[in-house]
């Protein structure tokens, strides 16, 4: 065992020793993964509006020699590097979707040392680091024993809750050793577990009988912003860690209308599910009581709902992430995902989350990554992937 | 004539979309044993020309090596364009640098003539630095109509479909100096060369034999001159056209468009002259006179636009002294 454990030291420390030529050889070759992040990021990609820039990634599975590239019929892109054994795949992914619709003009703009623009760090950058993966990989002189299952998945943000990965992970029966979720941003991210979380929809709706003469009445607008505040009176326990955000809120379409209906979309995550159950009974119990006490109709839709799952902090896969950022000089910002990482841990295999570089005004549109810190972030990837293919992330 | 056009339309206009497969075109260019250069002039372009190094180079000569140099020729830039491009790996060359003993002169035609001394080429593509959406076919779908048919020299870009009536989105075509200037001026004098649907548009690729023979206005004149010029020499036959599709680039304010009218008629009369259809031309004027108004107060202002042209480069001692 003692014996093993060293070997395994060895080993890694041997991959650390890599790193500052990896880091070198990244940046060398940064052309090719980013002009794919560019013309990759230049298609627009609204989740569930994915096909033109999976198709262009397909393309680049096809062009870069993968076996078996297809898309399925959630609309994710797949292919296979072969490894010299192939008794096990490794699984690297990003999501291909972006919050920004197709209305929005999908223009980067390139500097020296960044490049700026709608989706470029979520997740431009991080689809071209998954799809240039074959190339770098020989290019750099890195061959691996296990397969390579590279994947391009669709629907993953928001309402689509990561529908593609896991119905991907639901049909894909290979042998998967363990995942990587490539993120652009932000470098030093360390996920490797999924957060428990609820999102829902409030919806408020005056009934068609309402009597605006009657004391008190008012319009959606007022009865909405009552009620979140009800809803922001319920407690939100710091231990276990529990967060309650409210992300949206629309109702009326005028100055002087008042509006008959109005929404709300919120989530709730907690490192307990207990909390995250109890405190959607609260906002139901909430709704339920308003609606009796105003005549107002409240009701709460969950849009998603989802379970704790990961990990241990002391699992080898992540000890392992861990070195290998300090060797690349990033601190670990532990952060429990909410992301595809789920769709991977639910499935039953070892995942995590990794950012690539530092990004700024992300999600608007004047989004930016600096090109510095990505062949660092781009090196730290790849030795994950030896280490993995090593067998020095699991016990 | 119209069975003429519709030939030549048909023959010679081409989509990007038939020459996707790069790898055939490198192919069938190695086997002809071509070189080809890409030459992007510069003035104040660190907006854009980042990204159009990044992309051409690497899709173009590094997966696929289709070009054999790529160069970055600039006026001056006082910006950081010369910092990115070469940062991304272009050759970068000031044109006051190149051939210095013919002197120094400023617009982006100077930079197209100094790129056939400076680059190896056999075919050149010259690609304008303010595109936003470049895309690898802007230069494929230019070089490949040369690489393929031996009789074309001289291959123009034209953009946003405006062929394509049946979509019912009718396009005007070309750019608006195009609509209300060069059209009505090839409808009087040179009506095959109305079949050209952007004449203005800066991306084109030509053979060094016919680029090294014909004269460069320095300024805004070059597209206009290289359609008269080789139309007389070799007739519609020389010429291909390629739909790129959309390019997204900066707007001109309608000054700018006219001034730009004011040198584009000097090379145009020049020409008419020179080619014998018009008998006598008065000496033109240089300046371009227009007005502004302040407070209800009107005035004018004068600006001087000379067309100066520099002499087919096959002229040039020291461009001879280099083929030796
Ligand atoms: N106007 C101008 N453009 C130059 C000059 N030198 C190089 N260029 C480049 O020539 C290209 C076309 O210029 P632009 O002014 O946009 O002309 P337009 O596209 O015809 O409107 C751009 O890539 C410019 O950066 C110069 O001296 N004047
Ligand atoms: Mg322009």
């Amino acid at each position: 065992m003692t014996i093993e454990t060293n070997t395994k030291d060895a080993a890694l420390e041997s991959l650390l020793k890599d790193m500052p030529s990896l880091i070198e050889g990244l940046r060398e070759n940064r052309e090719t993964y980013l002009t794919d992040a560019v013309l990759l990021g230049e298609i627009p990609s609204p989740t569930f509006g994915e096909e033109d820039r999976v198709r262009l990634a397909l393309d680049r599975f096809r062009e870069n020699g993968l076996d078996d590239p297809e898309i399925d019929d959630l609309g994710n892109a797949s292919g296979i590097l072969p490894g010299s054994e192939g008794s096990s795949s490794i699984l690297v992914m990003a999501h291909a979707d972006s919050v920004f619709g197709s209305d929005v003009r999908h223009v980067l703009n390139v500097g020296s040392d960044y490049i700026t623009g709608p989706g470029i760090a979520d997740n431009a950058i991080g689809m071209a680091a998954v799809v240039g993966l074959p190339n770098l990989l020989e290019k750099l002189g890195v061959h691996l024993k296990d397969d390579l299952l590279l994947l391009i998945n669709t629907k993953s943000l928001g309402i689509a809750n990561l529908e593609g990965s896991r119905g991907f992970l639901e049909t894909k029966q290979r042998p998967i050793r363990a995942g990587i979720c490539v993120e652009g941003a932000e470098q030093g991210r360390l996920s490797y577990s999924g957060l428990g979380a609820l999102r829902g929809q409030i919806n408020l709706r005056l009934p068609s009988n309402y009597d605006w003469h009657r004391f008190g009445a008012a319009g959606a607008i007022s009865h909405l912003t009552r009620f979140v505040s009800q809803v922001m009176e319920i407690p939100v326990p710091k231990e276990p860690k529990t967060k309650m955000v409210f992300g949206e809120m629309h109702s009326g379409s005028s100055f002087n209308t008042s509006p008959r209906s109005g929404s709300l979309r919120f989530e709730i995550s907690s490192e307990d599910d207990e909390v995250v159950h109890e405190m959607e009974t609260q906002v139901n119990e909430l709704c339920e009581q308003y609606s009796m006490e105003t005549g107002i109709h409240v009701m709460m839709e969950v849009v998603a709902k989802r379970k704790n799952c990961g990990i241990p902090f002391t699992h080898p896969l992540v000890k392992t992430t861990r070195s290998i950022m300090s060797e690349a000089g990033v601190t670990p910002a532990v952060d429990p995902s909410t992301g595809d990482l789920n769709s991977i841990i639910l499935a039953g295999h070892p995942g995590v989350t990794l950012g690539l570089t530092s990004a700024e005004n992300v999600r608007e549109a004047n989004e930016s990554i600096k090109l510095e810190p990505l062949y660092s972030g781009m090196a730290q990837m790849i030795t994950l992937l030896r280490a993995i293919d090593q067998g020095l992330c699991e016990s | 004539m119209t069975g003429n056009n519709q030939k030549w339309l048909d023959h010679n206009t081409f989509h990007h979309g038939e020459f996707w497969d790069i790898l055939k075109l490198v192919e069938e260019k190695e086997k002809k044993g071509l070189k080809i250069s890409l030459c992007i002039p510069t003035l104040n372009e660190e907006k854009t020309i980042g990204k159009e190094v990044l992309i051409l180079r690497s899709e173009l000569m590094e997966r696929y090596p289709l070009i054999d140099e790529f160069a970055v020729i600039d006026s001056g830039s006082t910006d950081k364009t010369l910092e990115v491009a070469s940062n991304f790996g272009a050759d970068v060359y000031l044109a006051s640098d190149i051939l210095p003993e013919v002197g120094n002169k400023r617009g982006k035609g100077e930079n197209l003539w100094k790129a056939i001394h400076q680059l190896k080429g056999d075919i050149i593509c010259y690609v304008d630095a303010d595109i936003s959406n470049i895309h690898p076919r802007f230069v494929y779908g230019l070089v490949a109509p040369l690489i393929r048919r031996e009789e074309v020299h001289y291959v123009k870009a034209f953009y946003d479909r405006p062929l394509n009536y049946s979509s019912g989105l009718r396009s005007s075509g070309g750019g608006r100096v195009t609509e209300i200037l060069i059209r009505p001026l090839f409808s009087l004098f040179y009506p095959e060369l109305t079949n050209i649907v952007q004449p203005l548009s800066g991306e084109y690729a030509a053979r060094r034999e016919v680029l090294e023979n014909i004269p460069f206005p320095i300024g805004y004149g070059v597209e206009t001159s290289h359609l008269l010029d080789l139309y007389d020499t070799f007739g519609l036959e020389a010429f291909a056209q390629t739909d790129l599709d959309r390019r997204v680039h900066r707007n001109q304010t309608t000054n700018a468009l006219g001034k730009m009218s004011f040198g584009i008629l000097q090379t145009f009369f020049n020409r008419l002259h020179a080619q014998g259809k018009i008998d006598k031309l008065p000496d033109l004027e240089t300046f371009y006179r227009r007005f502004e108004v302040e407070d209800g107060v009107y005035s004018q202002i004068a600006q001087e636009v000379i067309e100066e042209e520099r002499p087919p480069m096959i002229e040039i001692q020291g461009y001879l002294n280099r083929n030796q």
